[in-house]
This record gives structure tokens, sequence and C-alpha cells, in this order.
């Protein structure tokens, strides 16, 4: 255990009767933006207390950034954390919030003052600097947690649902933000949120959660495949045409059906031939001279593996 | 920014205790509390002052009076900030923050008590001109305030510890704050006994081990009876051993200084 960022293995914590995370074994190396993923409830709030040493495992080691967990202090030297619904102390202003977790982090005054104000600017808050945090509003509190988490350079950073309660702007604005922590800092991120079309987009690695067990771990890609989800492409033709297309299609022995859109035909694919159906329908169409509006294909996305690992098991 | 290698903070609990401090003081919270004390304290003043020039009061029993509130609120004041604690923390979701810093907990718990302490001697500072009115002309105005400062002293300790350990244990304010003022209440319930359940050896036993009764009891024997600083310590012993005992007891709740369940706490 030296050479990842994260290395768990069989950590495990129960509240009660209910086992909120069972025997997690996780390796991540340095550098990845890392999607941990799960329903509510799947113990991904558990899972990343624990890793930061919030919590203590009932069973299990693991070490972040080299540092093992019966090393908490250190470890937590070296990590930065979002916490889900983190609260705020309303009367204090964003600087001044800062610099006291700087200090904590064991900046020196000067440092402190100095890390405040950079991370202030880079995540936008600079003009609300002197302003109490009662007065921010969810995006720029998230923003400010954000900055917390930053003060003491981490190697490793999880962020816990940093995009909910956010409108679309402010999640494309955290997901900026993400990003930016990954390539400029080079910290490995473990990012735990919803926003599975964005995973897609900046997660390199994704883990899915449920019921407290890994339920799947790889690339986006990896995922998907393996979770076989059902696959249906759908096709627009102008609508006068639809018939015509639907001949077509199932004169080449093609799954085609209309649906109740006029113009929108569905074809069945399956998930080990999906493309050479997909091209086999396209030149049909096309031989038959019918022009193809759109083409969308539903399934082979994260969210769709997603939703077939959770409601299975 | 510049990267700069950080080792954990040598006093983590300074910095807390500072910080906190400013939340307290600059927040306005102990200020607050401040005010409404003075205005008992002022309250206190008129009445044992007029009750003394009609001579239904001698002047000492006028003394001993509000210098047993003054002592006895202003160490309530320490145990309504420290019952804030850590349950405050919790409630408003600010006690994962916390945790997260590379700190000991029992450095956090440090940290608050010492702040939550502060309140004590400013309390007592704006208690020092009612004493000294009530107290002129009768040469008790030096014992009074060391009897006062001391005991109070041994209580604010003794209620730090107390607040610290029942906030940890609470989920919400408002529980830690019942229980506080309940246990506070039960306290204070042996100095409102009639003399005749004070007399005798059962009596003496019952104030002796209540921290709060022993403390103000000896008050009046300095104040009132005239009697000497070390003639009656072994009065002061049950407030030391309850301080003693309540900051180990507060340092001790550091383990319990943890968030509850999975979901956001």
């Amino acid at each position: 255990m030296g050479e990842t960022a994260l290395e768990a293995h069989g950590i495990a914590k129960a509240f009660g009767e209910i086992r909120a995370v069972e025997a997690l074994d996780l390796v991540v190396p340095p550098g990845v933006v890392l999607g941990f993923l799960g329903p509510n409830g799947a113990g991904k709030t558990t899972a990343i207390r624990m890793l930061t040493t919030v919590l203590q495992p009932d069973a299990g080691t693991f070490t972040v950034a080299g540092v093992h967990h019966t090393r908490p202090i250190e470890l937590r030297q070296r990590v930065g954390v979002l916490p889900e619904s983190a609260g705020y102390p309303e009367r204090q202003t964003g600087e001044e919030f800062l610099l006291y977790h700087a200090r904590l982090f064991g900046h020196t005054r000067g440092s402190a003052r100095e890390t405040a104000r950079s991370l202030l600017a880079e995540t936008g808050l600079t003009d609300r600097a002197s302003s109490a945090i009662g007065g921010y509003s969810r995006g720029m509190r998230q923003r400010l947690g954000i900055a917390r988490a930053l003060v003491n350079e981490p190697a490793v950073v999880f962020l816990d649902e940093p995009t909910l309660g956010l409108d679309p702007s402010g999640q494309r604005q955290m997901l900026g933000l993400v990003r930016e922590i990954a390539e400029a800092r080079g910290a490995t991120v473990v990012l735990s949120t919803h926003l599975l079309a964005e995973v897609e987009e900046i997660c390199g690695r994704v883990v899915i959660l449920n019921r407290g067990r890994i339920v799947a771990d790889g690339t986006v890609a990896e995922i998907v495949r393996r979770a076989a989800a059902p696959r249906q492409g759908r096709f627009s033709v102008p609508p006068e045409q639809a018939p015509h297309a639907l001949e077509a299609l199932r004169a080449q022995g093609l799954e085609a059906t209309t649906n109740a859109r006029p113009g929108e035909l569905d074809l069945a694919l399956r998930a080990e031939n999906s493309d050479d159906i997909v091209r086999a329908a396209l030149r049909a169409l096309l031989d038959a001279g019918i022009p193809v509006i759109g083409l969308e294909l539903e399934g082979g996305r994260l969210s769709d593996a997603f939703l077939a690992m959770t409601e299975r098991t | 920014m510049t990267a700069v290698a950080l080792s954990p903070p040598r006093r983590p609990g300074l910095i807390v205790a500072r910080q906190e401090v400013r939340d307290h003081w600059l927040g306005g919270r102990a200020l607050g509390l401040l005010f409404a004390f003075s205005l008992l304290l002022g309250a206190m003043t008129y009445l044992t002052a007029t009750n003394s020039l009609l001579n239904f009061l001698e002047q000492r029993e006028s003394v001993n009076l509000t210098l047993q509130v003054a002592v006895a609120v202003g160490a309530l004041l320490v145990l309504l900030t420290t019952a804030d604690a850590f349950s405050g923390e919790r409630e408003r979701g600010t006690l994962e923050s916390l945790l997260l810093a590379p700190a000991r907990r029992v450095d956090l718990v440090v940290g608050k008590g010492l702040a939550a302490l502060t309140i004590w001697p400013a309390a007592f500072l704006v208690s020092i001109p009612y004493i000294w009115f009530l107290a002129r002309g009768v040469g008790i105005v030096g014992v009074a305030l060391a009897g006062g400062f001391l005991v109070g002293s041994l209580l604010a300790l003794f209620l730090a510890g107390l607040g610290l350990f029942i906030s940890s244990l609470s989920g919400s304010n408002r529980v830690s704050l019942s229980v506080s003022l309940f246990l506070l209440l039960a306290l204070f319930a042996p100095t409102q006994l009639p003399s005749g359940a004070q007399q005798g050896w059962a009596g003496d036993l019952f104030i002796r081990i209540d921290p709060f009764s022993s403390g103000l009891h000896y008050l009046g024997k300095i104040v009132v009876d005239g009697h000497g600083a070390g003639q009656d310590a072994s009065w002061l012993v049950s407030p030391v051993v309850a301080a003693v005992a309540a900051v180990l007891l507060g340092l001790g709740a550091s383990r319990f200084v943890t968030l509850r369940g999975g979901g956001p706490s």
C-alpha cells in the first residue's frame, strides 16, 4: 500500500442492525477522477466518512495518500473533503472561515491569509470574501466548501454530492471546478454525485455502490458493456414516409416498430452486435431513399447501467 | 497559490479557542448574556440595598446575597455556552468540517472549553461595581471579591466540564440545554432547603456534597460570619473535587465527539 492514492481492504460499517457498508475493497491510482455512485442509502457517505477518518470502520484497513488509517491526524492532513450537506457558520465571512481552517491545517497567519485569498479567487468568491456566509447562495456555499477542502493542498479530494441542490448552471460551474482540481492540481478526486451524464464526461473511473457493496468498478465503457443493458435505436423520418421506412427495415430482417409519435420508428438492438444493426438499418433507409432526420440510441449509457445494476440487486 | 509543506498545527486547541472566543464575543452572544446578567445584578443590588436601608437585611447579608447570585449565574453562563459546544455544531451541520481538521478530538474539546470559560471572568468583572457598592464601609470588598472569584472559578470549571460532556452526547441543542438546566436546578435545590433541613449531620453532609451549596455556604462563612479564608476551607472540597471530576469528564467526552449515522448529521 504505497503507490496508490487510495487503497481499502474489507472496510465495513454497521449502525445497529443496518449494515451501511460491507467489505469494501478499492484501489485507486493517483490522479484519477473516480465517480463514486450509488442510489440514496447505498453507503457512499458512510464510506467517504470512513475513508476520511470521521467514522471508524468496524472492520478492514485502508490507506489514503499513502497514510494508514491508524494515523488519522496525518491522514486528514493529506485529504480535502466537501461533506454532504455541509453547514457553515452563518456569521463568519468567507475569508474568516477559510482563514480558520487554514490555521487548523497548520498554516501560519501569513500563509493562511494568502491561501484563503487565492482559494476565494479560484472559486470565484473574491467579491463576497468579506460578506457573512449567512448571505451566501447555495452555490456559493458549495464553492466555499470546495475552497475549504483545498486549504491543505490535498493529495486526495473527496466531494460528497457537491452539486446537491444547485441549479443546472451551478452544477456546470461546480463540475468545471472539479475538473480544474483534477487537472491543475493533479489531485485524485473521489466524486459522489447523481449527475451521471457529467460523470461520463469527467470521471476516468467509476465505482457503483449498492446496499453497501460495490456492484461495478471500471471505466464508464467497461461498466456499460458489463451491465448489458437492453438497448434500442429510435429513428426519426418524415411522418408520411414512416410506413415505407418500416417496410424497408423489416425487409432486412430488422425488428422495427412504429411508436406513438408520428415519424418515429423503434429498432430493437442486441448488446453484442448493436453497431452492425444500426449500420444495416441506416443503409436500408438510405437505399430506400428515406431521409433520416434523427437517430437516438437508448440504453448504453451510464444511467442505464446504473439502473440495471442497482435495481437488480 | 504558493505550495507549502504543511504539518499539523502544534496547538490546535488554541486555534479553536481563539476562533470560538471571536465567535462568542464578536458574534454578540456573550455580550447579550452579559447584558442580561448585568440587568439581573442591577435589580438584585437595588432590592438588597433598599432592604438594607430599611434594616430588613444586614449589610453583610446583602453583599452575600448579591455575591451568591453573581457567582451562581456567572457560572451558569459558562454552562449555557458549553452546552451548545458540540450539539450546536451537530445541529448546524458544521461538526464534520471540524472533525476533518488534523487535530485530536480532545484538542477540540479543550479549545471550546477554554473559550466558554472566558465568559466567567467577564461576568465577574461586571459584578464588581455592584459588590463594591453594597460592601463599601464594612471592609469586606476584598474578601467578598476574592472569595467570589475563587468559588465562581471552581463552579465555572465544574459546569464547563459538565456542559461539554452533555453537549458531546446530545444530538441537538434543545436536548443539551434541557439536560444541563435540569441538572443545574437539581444542584441548586439544596441551597433552597429550609434551614431546619440543613441542620444536623445529614443536612451538613447534603450541603457539603453538593458543589453549589457547599461553595455558596463557604462564601456565607467568609462574608457574613467574617471567618478567615482558610478557616472554612473544608467547604471548598466539594467544588474542587467537582471541578476536577467534571474537567476530566469533559475531556473524556471527546470520544463521543462524533457524527451520528451515515447520512448528514
